[in-house]
């Protein structure tokens, strides 16, 4: 049972500065996912964790356990890499219980945990096979039942599905976070790719040149990002930044978009917020654009993409780029202008120039 | 300007049939798509393109002239590989114009080609830097740019951005779909992502060990798969293929109600498209409960993953519903929104 603190948590290299001044609580049985571009200082992170380099700054502790000195092999972690480390020359079976027999488990235990890891990992059917043989996909697998059959109180896991096609990370993202609800590990997810953060995680931590910018529930993160960056990182496509400046008429705040128009009027958490003639980025996320033959803001389509259930529609250049979801049937064609409402409780305001959202949460 | 065309092409690499009895046309223009898992030919039918390989049997055209025995260099059909093996050691421009300092062009000459494909792909920014300094996006334009400087009749492209992040591919394949409709060039393009490949291609051609399964334009090929390979190969999540109950209108033990659907002869499956799948979760519902295994949520749309005794089903709701796993739902489809398939897995209409 075991949560983790990080306490003004950093780490330098020489004069790279990889973290600085991380704090976060992650809570006994809790899915956090640490999710950046490369470099945001999400793995320097887990290695810190997984007691494989030392803090430059700060403490973690496991529970009230400081971790200062204590190393990797003692602090009951169980970690899976990208690059699944999988003994080649053993069976599936013989990989699977390796780390319990090192361990001293007694062979019908042993025995009993390797069959039920191996079934809850659809292995069951390869448990005699040789290691080598085997296809990415099932390593990978292999190497996550590898790790999670020592039952660890934490379970690290560094970007394990980047290198297994699109069809069986789907499926493993189901049963990553399938297993992590049977078992409640403390489970701490590094990825770069945010579906995989977004579906799996109980909450999100997102990272950006060494620094923790936003900490919630997918769903939290998603609705309401702290800064253009978090509302550009998550989605996909990531919600769109339209810059304008706020204009006021008959005590109506609006956004003047440019080329595209002037927003429908604001809600009032953000009309407050927005002084006349402030430069703003206005925020709506791409599938909560309607069309209309009303009023809205008015764009060129550039491209019509569709992609199966989804069609991404790109209007407008530049500064008012602009990418909608809609479902596969939709009307639209390359070259034609169109009117899109967006509903102002859909809508997000940022600071145009520190990027910080502006006004709260709606 | 070119058109490509099979016919009947077998390509087989000593017991082991690569390409098997296939036939196609690629259009002057297109952009042709040949998706397909791994080792089910589309790489080799590149290299038949290209001359790397001769066929065993059939005839490859390039505009309708037969090329079975023409050398590569004289096909002049471009490849851009799969990582964008741009060379080091020299700046964009450099790579640019290797192509044609190694045939022993005069400066004079390489000037204006060097131009013209720069100003086509807007790389003039980047020329004096060398690969390791440009972003993925750039190594791509650049590369793209070191094909066509020759000035080839089609281009072709192996898995070209399999190695972007998501984000980045999701920009490079627009990008890629806008460069091929300037420069109006037949375009092969080799890929095993089913995003991508509906995304950029005029056609797809989807292939399973060496035969070509459905030839037809991306949102065709979606809303009517002749196959449950071809179903199950576009769309993700993938479509749930579900078995009938044999003795009354519903599947999955009477939890997928029927009545009113039109179920065709024959059938022994219904295909739904996650999309496709209705998940009631307020109670009611005619059916079965069954039980959810899993919620995902990616903002826009949630994925529910239902167990049903040995079935496992996905369902995309929009918006974020309040679905809780393990809980029971309800499921149900609307007429028109399956499709079905025989005991040997062909479409059947209804």
């Amino acid at each position: 049972m075991t949560a983790i603190h990080l306490e003004n948590l950093g780490k330098t290299f020489s004069s790279f500065t990889a973290l600085r001044n991380m704090n976060l609580e992650i809570a006994d049985g809790e899915f956090v996912a640490l999710l950046g571009p490369s470099g945001c200082g999400k793995s320097t992170t887990m290695n810190m964790i997984a007691g494989m380099i030392d803090p430059s700054e700060g403490a973690i502790r496991f529970g009230d356990r400081d971790m200062r000195g204590v190393p990797m092999s003692r602090r009951g972690v169980g970690f899976v890499f990208q690059n699944y480390a999988i003994f080649t020359h053993m069976t599936v079976y013989e990989n699977l219980a390796y780390g319990l027999r090192a361990t001293g488990v007694a062979k019908a235990e042993r025995d009993r945990r390797v069959r039920d890891m191996a079934e809850f990992l659809h292995l069951t059917p390869l448990l005699k096979k040789p290691a080598a043989g085997l296809s990415v996909n099932i390593l990978q697998r292999l190497a996550i039942g590898r790790s999670a059959i020592m039952e660890p109180a934490i379970f690290l896991l560094d970007e394990p599905l980047s290198n297994v096609d699109a069809a069986f990370r789907a499926v493993m993202r189901t049963e990553l976070k399938h297993l992590q609800r049977e078992f409640r590990q403390t489970m701490v997810y590094v990825t770069h790719d945010q579906l995989e953060a977004m579906t799996m995680a109980d909450r999100i931590a997102v990272m950006d040149h060494g620094k923790l910018l936003q900490v919630g529930t997918p769903i939290d993160v998603y609705n309401n990002p702290s800064s253009v960056f978090v509302a550009g990182f998550l989605g996909s496509p990531g919600m769109n930044l339209v810059k304008g400046k706020g204009v006021e008429s008959d005590g109506i705040k609006r956004v003047d978009l440019g080329e595209a128009g002037v927003s429908a009027p604001l809600p009032a958490h953000l009309s407050d917020s927005v002084p006349e003639g402030a430069s703003v980025f206005y925020g709506f996320r791409p599938e909560h654009c309607e069309l209309t033959d009303g009023e809205g803001l008015r764009l060129p389509v550039t491209f019509v993409e569709r992609i199966g259930a989804r069609t991404i529609v790109h209007m407008g250049s530049d500064g008012s780029a602009v990418k909608c979801v809609f479902d596969n049937r939709v009307p639209v064609r390359t070259g034609e202008v169109v009117s899109l409402a967006i509903d102002p409780s859909n809508v997000r305001l940022f600071n145009a120039e520190t990027g910080a959202a502006i006004g709260g949460a709606n | 300007m070119a058109s490509i065309a099979f016919r009947n092409v077998t390509k087989r690499f000593g017991d082991t049939i690569a390409v098997d009895n296939v036939s196609f046309e690629i259009a002057d223009n297109e952009f042709f798509c040949l998706f397909g898992p791994p080792l089910s030919g589309k790489t080799t039918i590149l290299k038949l393109i290209l001359g790397l390989e001769r066929p065993d049997e059939g005839e490859v055209l390039i505009d309708g002239k037969p090329v079975n025995h023409v050398s590569p260099a004289r096909r002049n059909v471009a490849m851009v590989f799969q990582n964008l093996a741009l060379f080091p050691h020299m700046t964009a421009e450099e790579n640019v114009r290797f192509p044609l300092v190694e045939r022993k062009m005069s400066s004079d000459e390489i000037a204006p080609r060097v131009a013209d494909v720069v100003e086509k792909l807007h790389i003039g920014h980047i020329l004096h830097k060398s690969p390791a300094q440009l972003s993925g996006g750039e190594r791509q334009r650049v590369a793209i740019a070191r094909a066509l400087v020759r000035d080839p009749v089609a281009y072709l492209m192996d898995d070209p951005i399999s190695a972007l992040d998501a984000r980045l591919r999701e920009e490079t394949r627009v990008e890629l779909k806008r460069i091929q409709h300037e420069l109006g060039r037949t375009l092969v393009y080799v890929t095993h992502d089913q995003e991508e490949a509906m995304s950029v291609a005029d056609r797809i051609a989807v292939l399973e060990n060496g035969v070509i399964r459905q030839v037809g334009a991306p949102s065709d090929i979606y809303d009517n798969p002749n196959s449950a390979y071809v179903a199950g190969m576009l769309g993700a999540p993938a479509m749930n293929l579900i078995d009938l109950d044999p003795d009354r209108p519903s599947a999955l033990g009477g939890a997928l109600p029927l009545e009113g659907i039109t179920v065709p002869a024959g059938a022994t499956k219904i295909g739904i498209r996650p999309e496709d799948l209705t998940v009631g979760y307020d109670g009611g519902g005619a059916g079965k409960a069954v039980e959810v295994y899993e919620v995902e949520p990616l903002g826009g749309v949630t994925i529910v993953t239902l167990q049903s005794e040995d079935t496992t089903l996905r369902a995309m709701v929009r918006g974020q519903p309040q679905i809780r796993p393990s809980s029971e739902v309800s499921l149900s489809v609307a007429n028109g929104q399956a499709c079905f398939f025989n005991g040997q897995g062909e479409a059947l209409s209804a």
